[in-house]
């Protein structure tokens, strides 16, 4: 994973300076830390990051302090969703996470839509950054990136972070062809020059089968060169044990690196994913035999993940799904019912997201790290528990939005129609 | 085909898992009974047998009754699959569970599912809950496609759920009827159906019908509102017709005919306010009860006309965005609509989920949080009775089941800490007095589909 720290781009960095020049000291506060769990800390966080933490710090000596009694301070959210590419599920026209022309090299971190309700919602929640999860219609899903949802226009962005495909069930053709295939993909783009020149009128198409095809434009050739050569790893979409299993061994024959998404009977076979290093992401609460590559479904998959001591990291899949993506907490909640150690989940919706893929100074109250922070009235994972600031990048964001102005404007007393109230 | 794969693949990994993916094909159902077919008893009524029962006593627990009280130290006593008395240090003499440090409610009933109809795996050969051939087909039964091994069901028991309502989708203006089931293993429909309960019919408003017959008609609001106006005319002149040939026979409208008698309970799927308050201007021009309106994401903005008609409105917590008319969405809405008209509003916490249904009492304690944020003072208490006693009422079964008092059957279950909270498990839920669910055994009820799925060690 250290590879990627050579290779991320920071396409964007555009903290203002008006902003990063601010120090805000956040005091008071139980402050989770990474291997040690809550603990009543004082933290600064200069020109954006955090640059002490100790168990007092005066206030006074400059900038904002942000007194956090009895508060419970963690790192901001880092989801997995498509928050700023996805405004109504239903209605295409307003959802730019998948393509219909590339695959692999599909980024639709470059469309993200910093002012989009789900975003305003989710932010309101504890969430700080999200890592966007691709959904093109060829071979590969496409590239995962992640990008900070502070308001306003310019976010930070780190990527491409790695490449999404699936296998099992979801796929078209045999399990079998389809890991021939990707090895015969594979061996095709080894045995091309790496001469760019050789690739800007190619548009290579794979046949598969007797009936289906698979395009492949210049970009994505390039982005599965990178998985070949180590700079990028390959998350695979897979459910089912056996399948699993061979996965893993077809990533160790092709010597790339591999990272499992979804899992649901990753249980099954969590010795030999810990052997093999493998990190896992996953929604503990997928307990649902909902198809036959899965099964063994079942609610202790995190807690044995956990003991067999395979990195995790949790998403929140389901209802309304990415929208929701904030219910991260949830999940991990019920991890945590399940046999999950407390600290491991709420790293696992934090920490760990950032550990898995590569991301830079991000995911923990660290010395160092950025300061995406989230600050709450009780326990992060407990139902009924709100955020009451948010820090992103040490600035301190607006909460409003839509949701709430739509509670209030139902609830608070009114001498005119609703519409003609002030949205304030 | 292969980019049909994909884009169904992105639909699950945005709209959950694989098995209740997708809200907009799988939301909604109905059904009823009438002259004809009021066979509660008869042909095809329920053949349910409960569990071998104990006579128990649960002591010292904390106690909400679903009538929207908590007790604390309380005991709850039930024998013969009823129960018997609530109270402090009851004189009984049975089998006691120590309940200190546990909570007890009624069993968890969703208003809203579609276990059976749309069964794990999700496949194709057992998808069997939209009729989607014909924008109205009161014909249809729920209860008719139900597959009675259906592993989900014990999943939703481990949750606390002791009975549960199967719609029909919400593909058609008139999806046929629902059926209340309880949360029992059995190889059969009828043993599972819960005795007595009525039938139900399933409406669906908005985006859904008007989509799927975009081609043929309805294909706007104003057309699903014809639709169903044209559909309930149809079912007067055949209820006239009757007074001429009593013995004539008509599937679909036996079951409007149905509604319009007052023996079948509409559920009716709407998301928007203002669609809610036409389906309520519709059952007055045809003199029926709308008893629910499902997922009812818009409740809030007219909580205050859905108390004064006594409609209840079933809800997600948090769920939104996947369409339009689920857009306008706030975590306040079951509190709004529980609150208004000073607490006279029926506000019901739904699941139209398989995983859903497993945490109600999450989705109850998020609303409740959001209510009480918002500025309403709701007790725990209250909001148990979102996923208790009124979706008992909205089924029709609540002179049975749906609160703990005597008399009533003794759905129950013992909780390992407060139910509102993300870390407590059901502990042992009881059905009809009976022994469903008990984690610490993991005795649980297996379906013959569960059976030779094991885990094998990996060599």
């Amino acid at each position: 994973m250290k590879y990627f720290y050579l290779i991320l781009i920071l396409s964007f960095s555009y903290l203002s300076l008006a902003d990063a020049e601010n120090s805000v000291l956040v005091k008071g506060g139980n402050v989770f830390l990474p291997d040690q769990g809550f603990v009543k800390k004082d933290f600064l966080i200069e020109e954006g990051k955090i640059v002490s933490i100790e168990d007092q710090i005066d206030d006074g000596v400059t900038g904002k302090t942000i007194y956090a009694d009895g508060k419970y301070i963690t790192p901001g959210l880092v989801v997995f969703s498509s928050l700023g590419l996805l405004e109504i599920g239903a209605l295409s026209e307003t959802n730019d996470n998948s393509s219909d022309i590339y695959n692999a090299g599909f980024d639709p971190s470059k469309a993200y839509n910093p002012f989009s309700q789900a975003v305003s919602l989710n932010r309101s929640k504890g969430v700080t950054s999200t890592v966007h999860i691709p959904g093109a219609s060829g071979y590969f899903s496409g590239l995962l990136g992640h990008t900070k949802i502070n308001n306003g226009w310019k976010q930070k962005k780190q990527g491409p972070l790695a490449v999404l495909t699936s296998y099992g069930q979801s796929r078209g053709d045999s399990r079998a062809a389809e890991l021939q295939f990707m090895s015969d993909l594979f061996d095709f783009v080894r045995n091309r020059s790496e001469d760019k020149a050789n690739y800007e009128t190619d548009n290579i198409q794979f046949f598969f089968g007797t009936q289906n095809d698979y395009q492949f434009t210049n970009r994505d050739l390039v982005a599965i060169r990178k998985l070949l050569s180590n700079k990028l790893p390959l998350v695979v979409r897979v459910n089912k044990a056996t399948d699993i299993l061979n996965v893993i061994k077809f990533a160790d024959t092709e010597g790339i690196e591999l990272i499992l998404w979804e899992a649901n009977e990753a249980h099954m076979v969590a010795d030999e994913i810990a052997k093999a290093g493998v990190p896992v992401v996953l929604d503990p609460l997928n307990n649902i035999p909902g198809s036959f590559d899965s099964l063994n479904a079942t609610y202790e998959n995190v807690a044995r993940l956990n003991a067999a001591g395979v990195k995790m990291a949790f998403y929140y899949n389901q209802g309304a799904g990415s929208h929701n993506a904030y219910l991260a907490t949830q999940s991990a909640g019920n991890a945590v019912a399940m046999g999950v150690p407390y600290n491991e989940a709420l790293n696992a919706i934090t920490k760990n997201p950032a550990d898995i893929f590569g991301l830079v100074d991000v995911g923990q109250v660290s010395v160092g790290f950025e300061g995406d922070i989230a600050i709450w009235d009780a326990d992060p994972l407990e139902l009924t528990s709100f955020v009451e600031k948010v820090l992103i990048d040490g600035v301190e964001q607006d909460l409003s939005n839509r949701y709430e102005e739509l509670t209030d404007r139902y609830t608070k007393e009114k001498d005119l129609p609703n519409s003609y109230r002030s949205r304030e | 085909m292969i980019r049909k794969l994909f884009l169904s693949l992105l639909l699950l990994v945005l709209y959950g898992c694989s098995n209740d993916s997708f809200p907009l094909i799988q939301d909604e159902a109905e059904g009823s009974v009438t002259k004809f077919s009021n066979d509660t008893h008869g042909t095809y009524g329920s053949t349910y047998v409960p569990l071998s029962s104990e006579n128990t006593v649960i002591r010292n627990a904390t106690v909400f009754d679903g009538l929207g009280n908590m007790y604390e130290n309380y005991d709850i006593h039930f024998s013969d699959g009823k129960i018997k008395a609530l109270g402090m240090n009851l004189q009984v003499d049975a089998k006691e569970i120590d309940g200190t440090g546990k909570y007890v409610s009624p069993g968890i009933i969703d208003i809203h599912s579609h276990m059976g109809v749309y069964p794990a795996p999700g496949v194709r050969t057992s998808s069997d809950g939209n009729e989607a051939t014909s924008p109205v087909t009161a014909e249809v039964w729920a209860e008719h496609s139900v597959w009675s091994q259906d592993p989900q069901y014990k999943l939703a028991l481990a949750g606390g759920i002791t009975s549960f309502h199967v719609l029909p989708g919400s593909a058609n203006l008139f999806g046929g009827r629902g059926v209340t089931l309880k949360n029992v293993s059995a190889n059969t429909v009828t043993a599972m159906k819960f005795p007595d309960a009525p039938h139900t019919l399933k409406m669906a408003c908005g985006e859904n019908p008007k989509r799927v017959y975009s081609s043929r008609g309805p294909s706007t609001r104003m057309g699903n509102v014809a639709g169903y106006r044209d559909a309930w005319i149809g079912a007067e002149k055949y209820k006239k017709s009757l007074e001429r040939n009593p013995s004539s026979r008509n599937l679909r409208n036996e079951t409007l005919v149905g509604v319009l008698d007052g023996e079948i309970l509409i559920q009716n799927h709407c998301y928007r306010a203002d669609e809610m308050a036409t389906m309520i201007n519709i059952s007055k021009e045809f003199d029926y009860k709308i008893t629910t309106f499902h997922h009812a994401v818009e409740a809030y903005k007219i909580a205050d006309l859905l108390a004064d008609e006594g409609v209840c409105a079933a809800m997600w917590a948090d769920w939104w965005g996947f369409k339009h008319e689920a857009y306008d969405m706030t975590i306040a809405n079951v509190a709004i609509v529980d609150q208004a008209r000073d607490g006279a509003g029926c506000a019901i916490v739904h699941s139209d989920s398989a995983s859903g249904i497993q945490r109600l009492n999450q989705e109850a304690a998020k609303a409740l949080a959001a209510g009480n944020k918002a500025g309403f003072n709701i007790s725990e208490a209250r909001a148990m009775t979102w996923i208790t006693q009124n979706p008992a009422k909205a089924a029709g079964i609540l002179d049975q089941t749906g609160t703990l008092e005597a008399g009533k059957n003794a759905d129950i279950v013992i909780w390992d800490g407060n139910p509102f909270s993300v870390y407590t498990k059901a502990e042992q839920v009881f059905i009809d007095g009976a022994l469903a669910f008990d984690k610490a055994t993991q005795f649980m009820p297996h379906t013959d589909f569960d059976l030779g799925v094991k885990e094998w060690e990996v060599e």
